[in-house]
């Protein structure tokens, strides 16, 4: 029997997924001078939709999860070179004075000219995504294979000190970069609800039709999302991610996610810090074990004698 | 059956997994656990019981043990200690419903979901040799009539304080003897402040083989107050470090969750019969996650 069991729910999962989504948001931009050009970003994204399900055979599903631009300006700025017309003096004699003609200069700044068209309304992503959930021991005085392989994709920092580590181990995921169904249906339903609400100001009759109007809206999405609902069962079916984008994705996620765990304990594991000059207080975790199954995700590890 | 069937969070501890972590702890500072002279930081070897230390406590040159000063002798108009070690050097839980622990007939066999403790602890003092005496006695009768004018024999006459280091004879052995203390004890939810915690209870407590019965009775009250009052509290844990503290999770991943998040124990008897529940060798955790909007 472990000496340490920690389980949680699916019903936790669900929950805690739906936390996730509401408070997740994502939002950066940048703005880089390359000279004669400038090239930037502003970008806000949440969540919505999609469910997160264990499964029996050691696998988590996250299934049709949308990803909603608020906001996804690309900024193209161009730095036209000065032009100047104008500026020069003609002496006259005394006492008549110069005559200066007035100095004209076109695209004196940086950028001269700039757009920033926001693409959020047009675009749409959903990701689908099976993947277990792995533990392995990390030991330092193994060395690295040579050409180390994860270099160049390790995002968490090679640990000084042996660790257990997680990581999750994608198997298929199904990356929609324009997800044309919801595209669709939000640019419908955004036209019929705003010639419902010119024409009916306010009232239950307006809310009514506007109800009708969002169920025809998913039933659009609905309908045009089933060749991709195809696509991912075959998915799930046969383990293997179809499309050249999705395969390349998860052949990228595979390497990337084996380099990166997404917890790690460390080994030995300290329980009382080093206090007054007295060292600290480590134990060794050994046997650390992650599992799902379609109830529950179970963790159980082992004090090292 | 999944161990989630009846809570959204379950966590589990097993005896063996808390006897290493107490073993570990034992020799990683062994200094919570052994008191004794300064004479013994030379003499080791003399101590009541050979102190089993990690290599990493030698290695980093950590106390074996905490320094106490030498046991004062009363009325003596010299001031004189004596070396002295306490010791404790067995410490282990036992979850019902095995018997790794057998407690003694005063306590009875284990009540279901409760837990054993047991307890030794060593008291070594080293009585002077007489050669000593005869040292030390002239000594001792030349400052008691230099002191005054008159003589005293009371023990109210004894200097407030020492005015002088005590002379602290070496001894070649400690007289040593170990008592073995046994709980029994239970766990249960309660708020500290604000915050629910599981927290530990004291339900029975012996000390076998004392005698007379007096003073066995002495040293159980102080060894119960000892633990009600001071070791218990400090081992209350807040339920969030049971589990996860999700609030502290997303807090690290940059998220701000707009509800409030909190951990609450599986209600008894409606979703559990025991929560906490001490049973199997185990001591368990049923625990629901609340989300307040």
């Amino acid at each position: 029997m472990a000496h340490l069991t920690l389980a949680v729910s699916e019903a936790t999962f669900k929950r805690s997924f739906d936390l996730l989504k509401r408070n997740f948001t994502f939002q950066d931009s940048d703005l880089q001078d390359y000279g004669a050009f400038t090239l930037g970003y502003d970008v806000k994204m949440h969540l919505e939709g999609g469910s997160v399900d264990l499964r029996a055979d050691n696998t988590v599903q996250i299934k049709e999860l949308d990803i909603r631009w608020d906001r996804l300006k690309v900024i193209i700025g161009l730095d036209v070179p000065e032009i100047c017309v104008g500026g020069g003096c003609i002496n006259m004699p005394w006492p008549v004075p110069d005559i200066c003609l007035p100095k004209i200069c076109v695209f004196s700044g940086d950028p001269d000219v700039s757009i920033s068209p926001d693409f959020a309304s047009l675009v749409a992503q959903e990701i689908s995504f099976t993947g277990s959930l792995a533990a392995r021991y990390f030991d330092v005085t193994i060395p690295l294979p040579s050409p180390d392989p994860c270099q160049l994709l390790r995002v968490v920092p090679l640990p000084g000190n042996n660790q257990w580590q997680i990581f999750v181990d994608p198997q298929t995921m199904d990356l929609d970069l324009f997800d044309f169904p919801d595209i669709v249906g939000n640019l419908i339903e955004d036209a019929l609800t705003s010639a419902v609400t010119a024409l009916i100001p306010g009232g239950w009759v307006r809310d009514l039709i506007l109800a009708i109007i969002g169920g025809i809206a998913d039933l659009i999405r609905a309908i045009l999302d089933i060749p991709d609902d195809i696509e991912e069962w075959l998915s799930d079916l046969f383990n293997v991610s179809f499309g050249l984008l999705d395969f390349i994705g998860t052949l990228v996620l595979d390497f990337f996610a084996s380099c990166n765990p997404i917890y790690s304990i460390d080994d030995p594991f300290e329980i009382l810090p080093a206090a007054s000059g007295l060292i600290p207080v480590r134990i060794p975790i050994r046997n650390l074990s992650v599992r799902a199954h379609d109830l529950e995700m179970v963790i159980q590890t082992d004090v090292g004698a | 059956m999944a161990f989630t069937d009846r809570s959204d969070l379950y966590a589990a501890v097993h005896e063996e997994g808390i006897n290493r972590v107490v073993r570990h702890i034992m020799q990683q500072r062994p200094s919570l656990f052994n008191y004794a002279t300064p004479f013994f930081l030379q003499n080791p070897g003399l101590l009541c019981v050979r102190i089993k230390a990690a290599p990493e406590v030698t290695a980093a040159g950590n106390p074996l043990f905490t320094v106490q000063t030498p046991l004062p002798v009363l009325a003596a108009a010299q001031p004189v200690g004596l070396n002295y070690c306490l010791q404790f050097t067995d410490l282990a839980i036992d979850f019902h419903d095995s018997d790794t622990i057998k407690l003694p007939p005063e306590l009875g066999t284990l009540p279901a979901q409760r837990l054993a403790l047991y307890m030794k602890g060593c008291f070594g003092l080293g009585c002077l040799p007489e050669g000593y005496y005869a040292d030390l006695i002239p000594l001792a009768e030349a400052v008691a009539v230099s002191r005054g004018d008159k003589p005293s024999f009371g023990l109210a006459d004894i200097p407030a304080r020492q005015e002088r280091d005590p002379i602290v004879p070496p001894v070649r052995e400690l007289t040593c003897f170990c008592l073995e203390l046994y709980a029994v004890l239970h766990f249960e939810w309660g708020f500290i402040g604000q915050d629910e915690y599981l927290k530990v209870r004291l339900d029975g407590l012996e000390i076998v083989d004392l005698k007379p019965v007096e003073m066995e009775n002495i040293l159980e009250c102080y060894a119960e107050a000892v633990l009600r009052l001071g070791i218990l509290p400090r081992l209350s844990i807040r339920i969030e470090k049971m589990v996860l503290d999700i609030t502290r999770l997303l807090r690290q991943q940059g998220l701000q969750a707009g509800q409030q998040i909190s951990l609450a124990p599986a209600p008894v008897p409606a979703a559990v019969p025991h929560n906490p529940a001490v049973e199997d060798d185990q001591l368990k955790a049923f625990v629901n996650l609340v989300i307040q909007p």
